[in-house]
Formats: C-alpha cells, structure tokens, sequence
C-alpha cells in the first residue's frame, strides 16, 4: 500500500480506538410532517447506539426500516425531535457540517466539472490549510487510480469511475467521517469488489470513520468492521456484529458463511 | 484522404437538392409567366434588382445599405435577448431563494405571460419612442416570460444531491446558487432560449414592420408601400437565411460551450 498524507492517521492503540465513539444516538426519534402539518413517525424511535470512530459501520435492512433516515440524520440533513438526538463531538448535532460529508448512490459528480475539477471543488469552499490545491488533487486521484482520467467529464466516466471520483472529492476535504448511501448498488460485482478493497484502503490510511448504509449483505460484512442489521417498526438493532475477526476476512471462512446466513435469516 | 461519410453527408445533401429544386421550379415558373409570380417574382428578378441598386434598400436619403439593416435587426433581436437570459435567470433565482418572493412576483408573472409582445409596440412607442428601446423592448417581453417559468421549472429539477454535495463541502446558500444551482439550469435555460428565438425574431420583425424606419421588417414595409414585390421578396429571403443563420449559432453556443445535461 502506497503511503498516503490525505488525513489523520489511525490511532495506534486498537482498544483507544474502540472506545471513542464518533456518534452517539441518544434517544433518537425521528418524525417527518405532511405538507399540512401532520405528523408521520418514521421507524426511528427512541433508539439508543453508539458508533465508534475511526472504523467502518455498515448499517443493513429491509427498504423502509429507516436506514437511509437514520444516515441522513446522521449528517445533520434530517433534524431529530427534541426528546433526543445524535450526539457528535459531545454536543447534539443541529444540522450539516463540513467535517462530515456523505456520498450518494448517484448524482454526486458535476457534469459540467472534469474529474480534477469536481475534486477541486471539494477544496472551494474551504479555509487554506496551508497545502498546494493542485498537489493535493493529484496525490488524492494517484490514491482512487483516477490519475489518467483526471481530464475527463462524468459522462465520459464508468459507473466505478464515477463513485472514486466522488470519494476522492470527499477525501480531499479531510472529514472526519464519511456517510456512504448504498455508494456501490448500481456497479457490477467485480465492480462493487474492487470498490470494496478500495474503500477499506482508504479508511485504514486515512482512519476517517465511515458509515455505510447498503442492502447487499456481503458488502455490508466485507466491507463494514462492525455490521448493524435494523428492522422492525419501531427500529430495533436485530444484529450487531464486528467482522473483523481475521476468519470473517476470508469469503469462504465458516464465521463468514455463518454471519452472512444470520444476516439474511433477519433480512429476507 | 478521407473517404465522404454519407451517412452524414446525406441529410445536408438531399436538402440542398429540394431546396435547389424549389428555385428551379419557380424560376420556370417565372419564365413562362404564370401569374402568381407577378406576387411572387423568381430569386433571379429581385436579386437582379438588389443587385442594381448597389445593395442598397429605400429611395433617395432615405435608402439604408443592406448590411446596416441587417446588423439592425441582429444588434436588437441579440440585445433583447440577452438581457431577456439575464433577467429571467435573476428573476428564477430570486423567486427560488424567497418564498416571499414567489408569492409576490408568480401571480404578475401568469397574467403578464400570455400578452403576446406585439401587445406591447404602442406602450412602447409612447414610453421609448421609435427608435432601438422600442425593439429591444419588444424582444425582451417575447421571450423573458416564458425564460423566467423555463428557469423555475429547470430549478426545480437541479438534482437534490447537488444542493446536499455542494453544502456538505461547505459552500453557502449564495454560493451553491453561483457554482451548483447557475451551471445546472444554464444548459436548459439556454435551449429554451433557442426555441423561443422563432418569438424573439417575429417580434423584433413585428416591430420594425410598424414603428422603424430601418432593419429587416422595415424592408418589407417599404416594398409595400413602393408596390415593390421584389424588394418584398428579397427581404422575405434575407429574414429567413439570417434567422437560419442566428440559429445555427446558437445551436453551436448550446453544443459547444452550453453542452452538459443534468
């Protein structure tokens, strides 16, 4: 693995990093209101969970079961009911940060921008930090393997093309955490593999935490450090297993198999 | 060398042929003298008798040479235009910031719409007098209306995860609208612009027909009142290959420079 400077380091000790959380969902509900005013409870009640940082959270579930809401809340898009809330940084959270950036399934890159330049934009909007604009593109896509389309628009770009130049963007503005929505549904398998590696990679350079929402189980266990399978209404946390074990690391290991048919029993 | 791609070369092809056909057709039509081209006299009558008069349009002092008329008609139709694109791109994003806004300014906006522009030439003539005001005047009503509804409707379809992507990377409410939300309706606003040229050119015609003194309808006018059908012909054939070549230019601003899709 190349060494990369695109963020703060892992910290050292495993267990330091267990015990910090990034998010904490303190008796989190989450309401939405009709036009005319009425209330409509989504899935999420009074939920209780804590998500560590510096790792991977792969959030899994029925279409419905609130875990896109639960994401979008956790970016600060969706605002909770006072009763509650997502605690991050010891405070509950009152809307978007900059320090957390999120990456949709599509629509993420700007048609009109080149690859360098819809990375670049991710630097736009924010205070110099002392590093080279043009330097830090080029390190950031070197990392995502985008050096040689750096020139190219997104409809030049595959499916692949597309979501790497997405989390470079990310990447480059140095979040302390990254929420991915089903980033990888519309690729194909060996894809969506690839992608996998690719994005643990990143995380364990850049110690970002990430949470990922999906509805594809073997992404969720491979790529996730820690998987949570919500369902039931209200949302309760069916599973919730670390996978970093080094026997779920393999596909074909009995543990994998084992966790994957759990995953699914709940699931499907 | 590069062999012909008739595939693309055919469309151009046959069209020129008909086209070159239709001349042909009416010129014999000319020749044996049927009557409808004493209305109608054949491209190579009243391009003989433009030609005759030094390319120049009108009689005496009064006559405007034939660049000067068409450079009138361009600089108003464009200068309409533009501030039409200007106007209605502020006016859609104003009313996208504020619902304030959309309140106060949507009801004015549906009722003044469907008034074509012509409606507008006699206020004009009294608040602008005859002169450039007037046309440009008349342009910019021809087409801002329906820019402006063509720019709300464009926003409205700016994808969602823009607006979050470009928040998310900390741009504010101003800047989103000048980086995400101005590039991403520009293309559409642009095309509707286009197809609305056809009003844009009627109405700078229209204008020119009643109040100038000069410009391409003003040809047309004055063929009139001489009982000149050549001149009427000839400034019928100037109107349509300028308004042929406007857009194709902007057909060529919207491939090249306006090319994205959102």
């Amino acid at each position: 693995m190349n060494s990369l400077s695109i963020g703060p380091q892992r910290p050292a000790s495993e267990a330091a990093m267990v015990s910090r959380q990034v998010f904490e969902l303190d008796h989190l509900t989450v309401n939405f209101s009709t036009r005319k005013g009425a209330a409509v409870p989504s899935p999420l009640q009074n939920l209780n969970l804590k998500i560590e940082a510096g790792r991977i959270t792969t959030i899994l579930g029925r279409s419905g079961c609130g875990k896109s809401t639960l994401l979008r809340t956790l970016g600060g898009f969706i605002q909770p009911e006072d009763t509650g809330g997502v605690v991050y940084k010891q405070q509950f959270m009152t809307g978007p940060t900059p320090e957390i950036v999120m990456i949709f399934q599509e629509n993420n890159l700007f048609p009109w921008l080149t690859v360098e330049g819809n990375v670049r934009f991710g630097l736009r909007f924010r205070q110099n930090d002392g590093r080279d604009k043009a330097t830090a593109v080029s390190e950031i896509l070197e990392s995502v393997g985008l050096a040689d389309a750096a020139k190219q628009y997104s409809h030049e770009l595959s499916g692949g093309m597309r979501q790497r130049t997405a989390i470079a963007r990310a990447l480059i503005t140095r979040p302390k955490v990254l929420l991915l929505d089903e980033p990888f549904s519309a690729l194909d398998i060996s894809l969506k593999r690839h992608m996998h590696t690719l994005i643990r990679e990143l995380q364990e350079e850049t110690g970002t935490s990430m949470v990922m929402v999906t509805h594809d189980v073997e992404e969720a266990i491979s790529v996730g450090d820690r998987v949570l399978v919500l369902g039931g209404n209200p949302a309760t946390l069916l599973i919730d297993e670390e996978t970093r074990s080094p026997a779920m690391l393999d596909r074909y290991s009995p543990d994998y198999l084992e966790l994957q048919k759990k995953v699914e029993s709940v699931i499907y | 060398m590069k062999s012909i791609d008739w595939e693309r070369a055919a469309p151009w092809g046959v069209g020129t042929l008909f086209f070159c056909l239709i001349i042909v057709l009416w010129e014999m039509a000319g020749q044996s003298e049927l009557k409808f081209t004493t209305v109608m006299p054949p491209p190579s009558e009243f391009l003989s008798m433009v030609v005759e008069s030094g390319f120049r349009i009108g009689l005496g002092s009064q006559a405007a040479s034939l660049d000067e008329a068409i450079l009138a008609t361009f600089g108003r139709v464009f200068a309409g235009m533009l501030l039409a694109f200007v106007a209605a791109l502020i006016t859609g994003m104003l009313i996208g910031l504020s619902r304030f806004v959309t309140w106060c300014v949507s009801p004015l906006l549906f009722v003044l719409a469907p008034i074509a522009p012509i409606a507008w030439i006699p206020l004009a003539i009294v608040v602008f007098g005859i002169n450039n005001g007037t046309a440009v005047f008349i342009v910019f009503m021809g087409v801002y209306f329906i820019l402006t509804i063509g720019t709300l409707a464009e926003i409205r379809r700016v994808p969602e995860e823009y607006i979050t992507v470009s928040g998310n990377l900390g741009a504010s409410k101003w800047q989103r609208w000048v980086w995400v939300v101005l590039p991403s309706i520009l293309p559409g606003v642009f095309t509707l612009l286009r197809t609305n040229f056809i009003a844009a050119w009627m109405a700078v015609l229209v204008a020119e027909m009643v109040g100038m003194r000069d410009g391409l309808g003003a040809i047309i006018m004055m063929g009139r009142n001489l009982f000149n059908n050549e001149l009427i012909m000839f400034g019928m054939l100037i109107i349509g290959v300028s308004g042929f070549l406007v857009d194709r230019i902007l057909a060529f601003i919207g491939k090249r420079i306006l090319w994205w899709r959102v």
